[in-house]
């Protein structure tokens, strides 16, 4: 048939036209190849848009326990025997009802593992907190509550004795008691994770009985109830189980009915919870990683909340009319940090010249919008210890003066950061190139990987660093000690002063004093320009409008006891 | 037969020790350290040297190496670094996932380009020829995350057809097999349409059809099986990529896959994980194309191996 049935096609092809004909004639030429690697022309365009992809899905991974609405006793005397009934709290008035309903949601991060205090901890605070409970929370103002533990108490500076109830259990039945927090913290030390440095001057834990928790600590340990509320008990006599962390039981408001690693983690209502039963009988995780799928899914009403939704997504879902937003500050805010340690940041001048520069008004109002607002200290306004600091004004003549009286010769300055560091990272970052080459310094952008980044971050390898950070426990401790003492050694910046303050405000047990020392220390990080402090971030929960009664807190780890959903 | 498939296995043997060596060396020469990313950027040096100590990355490099050759021996690949899970348990769990997706990519793209691919070449130089072969250039050409993502926004979000992501039913493997498929769909066709074309300039077809066989036999028993060799054999280069490459779409869609557990593992620097997942890729990509070779005999009777 070949050939003349060839002449006819040809035939026709000219009919088509000159222009088709030319068209079909390069595409066969290309079809002609056996080879199927060519991929001409927009295999080019594949790299670029490829960095947006997982990229605005990583908002800060929330952090911090909580501030949970659970009626509790309000004062520490009431007997632990008793359902807390007398608190002005919601989820005593659900528990009343059968629980009923579903409530999905798709966190922004993923779910990774359900062991609330392994190498995983601080990504799995808000599925950790509905299976678990810690010994206090802390409330929406900022004060401590009782949970797990009903009273507690400084005999001496170095000691913190904590009065467990005596009526939780676990969601296995066995009964949780002083035992099972004495295992909590000595797994957390065995397994050297990420909140073991909060624990770190831990000395010996004594259980005489029960319900009696009696820590003693090498140094006095100012921030151990804010350290409390970061840990989830676990039970000591199952939690070294192998797979027990598959299926854990816990003793919180949620059970564990399955668990699928990156697709998602399905929990029920615990009817018997001692707080009071949840009034939804199941809550869903969804692990949605990639933004726009997470925000159609919200759409087409396939989950119910999520989190951590990048700006440029927020108009679509206030187009929803079915959907609605809580925004609410949190704990995490954005910093530049400067090497005080390399030229020319070994100048203050030239530190505060690198603040003048950048009109950091200009980039909430066009960058930031509904996720941030400016920030006005070394920490969120949210946590304790907070004090706000007079600006930096926008002011590029005076950056040139001050870089000009400091000498700066001009050379390039290497400023890194990574795709996870935070939301519009990447313009946040072109953002501040361009107001510093305004002002005549210039810096090159040094994005990289995230392991590479905090290698490079830890060996002081770089000029400047931009990044997010959450203050997880809600207490300036957790930020100022760790990142700002010479003995630290982060920023290259060492002062003894600070590092007093600092150490003083870590190890005293009156409040109201460590609120003072914080209030010095802000102040010396912020004036010396350790680093620069533009924006503290907002979260935005959006849901549909069938949820109601969700309580959503600074410290981005809401627990879904009050919540409902209609139909 | 059977001595060719013992001999083949036994290279796959070192096919594979070969690829554990090239991975456990490049995961650890890379910068990045796992004990500094589990323990986090607020832990003490000593804190994370602790750490160090205690998941054995403290030993020197041929100690962990030989160790760890001793551990794969008893077919233990290592505990996670982060996931309180074996490296074999975790791959296992996602394995199916990736090759439900993978094989359903290839089924929907062998659906598709046969059809297509054979009618672009009984009528070359058709309209029809010229729209495969634009299609086949764009399914080959549009990167597949931006596919995913339109796919999501025209049949999840705008028609509300299929869901948007994650695992489940039948409706939710289409749009990320379908996202898949379509690459392969352009390079098959592609290679169908030139196979076609070459075969029926063939003697024998004219052969065939000059004793008389009807238009369908010749195309089916002596035109389409004399091309297909090429194809299988692309096919089940592509089978191998799909299984580690899909990596993009499973993220996409929030497919838990073998693809997705090694994206994370590697940006945690989990190493038993990455060098578990590797392992499990190789191994596909050896059976693979043994099934390919042994498949060419079939295809081919003058092929025989000894």
């Amino acid at each position: 048939m070949s050939d003349q049935h060839d002449r006819t096609v040809r035939r026709r092809t000219f009919v088509i036209g000159a222009g088709g004909a030319a068209l079909a004639a390069i595409l066969a030429a290309c079809g002609g190849e056996t080879a199927p690697t060519a991929t001409p022309a927009a295999s080019s365009n594949a790299t670029k848009p490829a960095a947006t992809t997982g990229a605005a899905a990583s908002a800060p991974a929330a952090v911090a326990a909580t501030a949970p609405p659970t009626a509790a006793p309000a004062a520490p005397q009431a007997a632990p025997t008793t359902a807390p009934t007398t608190a002005a709290a919601a989820p005593t008035v659900a528990a009343a009802k059968v629980p009923t309903g579903t409530l999905k949601v798709a966190l922004p991060n993923r779910v990774v593992s359900l062991d609330p205090t392994g190498p995983a901890a601080l990504e799995g605070l808000v599925y950790g907190r509905q299976i678990f409970d810690t010994l206090v929370v802390r409330d929406a103002s900022g004060q401590f509550k009782p949970s797990l533990a009903t009273k507690w108490d400084n005999p001496d500076p170095n000691t913190w004795v904590f009065t467990l109830r005596s009526d939780v259990k676990f969601h296995d039945g066995t009964a949780l008691t002083s035992a099972d927090v004495k295992g909590t913290l000595d797994r957390v030390a065995r397994l050297k994770g990420p909140v073991a440095p909060l624990w770190a001057s831990l000395d010996t834990i004594e259980t005489p009985d029960a319900t009696t928790v009696r820590m003693k600590f090498k140094t006095p340990l100012g921030t151990a109830l804010a350290n409390a509320s970061l840990l989830p008990i676990v039970p000591a006599a199952s939690m070294d189980k192998d797979g027990y962390f598959n299926k854990p039981a816990g003793s919180g408001p949620f059970k564990v009915v399955s668990y699928k690693a990156d697709a998602g983690l399905t929990l029920e209502a615990n009817a018997q919870y001692w707080g009071g039963a949840p009034a939804i009988q199941t809550l869903q995780f969804v692990d949605i990683p990639e933004v726009v799928a997470r925000m159609t899914a919200l759409d087409t009403g396939e989950i119910d909340m999520t989190w951590g939704i990048p700006p440029d997504q927020l108009p679509t879902v206030k187009k929803n009319s079915n959907l609605k937003i809580d925004s609410i500050p949190t704990y995490t805010y954005y910093f530049i940090w400067m090497n005080a340690k390399r030229a020319p940041f070994t100048d203050k001048r030239v530190r505060q010249a690198m603040a003048y520069a950048v009109d950091v008004d200009a980039m909430v109002k066009d960058l930031i919008g509904s996720i941030g607002k400016r920030g006005t200290a070394p920490i969120a306004s949210t946590v304790f210890g907070y004090t706000a600091q007079t600006p930096y004004t926008y002011d590029v003549a005076k950056a040139k003066q001050l870089l000009k009286d400091a000498g700066y010769a001009g050379q390039e300055l290497n400023l890194i950061w990574t795709q996870s560091g935070g939301p519009q990272i990447r313009e946040i970052s072109q953002a501040l190139i361009s107001y510093w080459a305004a002002a005549g310094i210039k810096v090159k952008s040094g994005e990289s990987e995230r392991a590479q980044w905090l290698d490079d971050l830890l060996k002081l390898n770089w000029d400047l660093d931009l990044q997010t950070n959450v203050t997880s426990s809600g207490d300036a401790d957790y930020t100022l000690r760790r990142l700002y003492t010479t003995a630290a050694n982060r920023t290259g910046y060492g002062n003894p002063d600070l590092d007093k303050i600092l150490n003083d405000a870590a190890e005293s047990v009156d409040q109201k004093k460590r609120a003072d020392l914080y209030a010095q220390a802000n102040k010396i990080i912020w004036d010396d320009a350790v680093g620069m402090f533009p924006f503290e971030l907002l979260e935005n929960y959006a849901y549909n409008k069938k949820v109601s009664g969700f309580v959503p807190t600074p410290d981005s780890v809401p627990i879904f006891t009050s919540v409902t959903v209609g139909k | 037969m059977g001595a060719y498939i013992l001999r083949r296995l036994l290279y796959a043997i070192f096919v594979l020790w070969g690829a554990l060596t090239v991975v456990f060396v490049v995961v650890r020469v890379v910068p990045g350290d796992p004990a500094q990313l589990i323990a986090g950027s607020q832990a003490t040096a000593q804190d994370v040297q602790a750490l160090r100590v205690r998941l054995g990355l403290d030993q020197p490099l041929p100690v962990q190496y030989i160790r760890y050759l001793g551990q794969v021996a008893r077919l233990d690949l290592g505990e996670s670094l982060r996931l309180n899970q074996s490296a074999i348990g975790a791959v296992g769990e996602r394995v199916g996932a990736t090759a439900i997706l993978a094989l359903t990519a290839i089924v929907i793209g062998m659906l598709l380009s046969f059809p297509l691919g054979i009618v672009a070449a009984l009528r070359r130089g058709s309209a029809v020829d010229s729209m495969v072969s634009v299609l086949s250039l764009l399914g080959q050409s549009v990167p597949n995350f931006w596919l995913g993502l339109m796919f999501i926004l025209i049949f999840a979000r705008q028609l509300r057809w299929l869901p948007s992501a994650g695992i489940g039913g039948i409706n939710h493997l289409v749009l990320p097999a379908c996202t898949l498929a379509l690459p392969l769909v352009g390079i098959l066709t592609r290679l169908i349409r030139t196979g076609m074309l070459d075969v029926l300039n063939e003697e024998y077809i004219r052969t065939a059809q000059a004793k008389g066989l009807a238009h369908r036999t010749v195309l089916v028993r002596h035109a389409l099986r004399n091309m297909l060799i090429p194809v299988v054999t692309v096919i089940g280069l592509q089978t191998g990529q799909l299984l580690g490459g899909a990596v993009i779409v499973e993220t996409v869609f929030g497919w838990p896959g073998v693809g997705r557990l090694l994206v994370t593992a590697i940006s945690n620097r989990d190493y038993p994980i990455i060098q578990a997942g590797v392992l499990c890729i190789t191994a596909s990509f050896i059976l693979i194309n043994l099934l390919v070779d042994i498949s060419y005999s079939y295809l081919d009777p003058r092929i025989r191996y000894a």
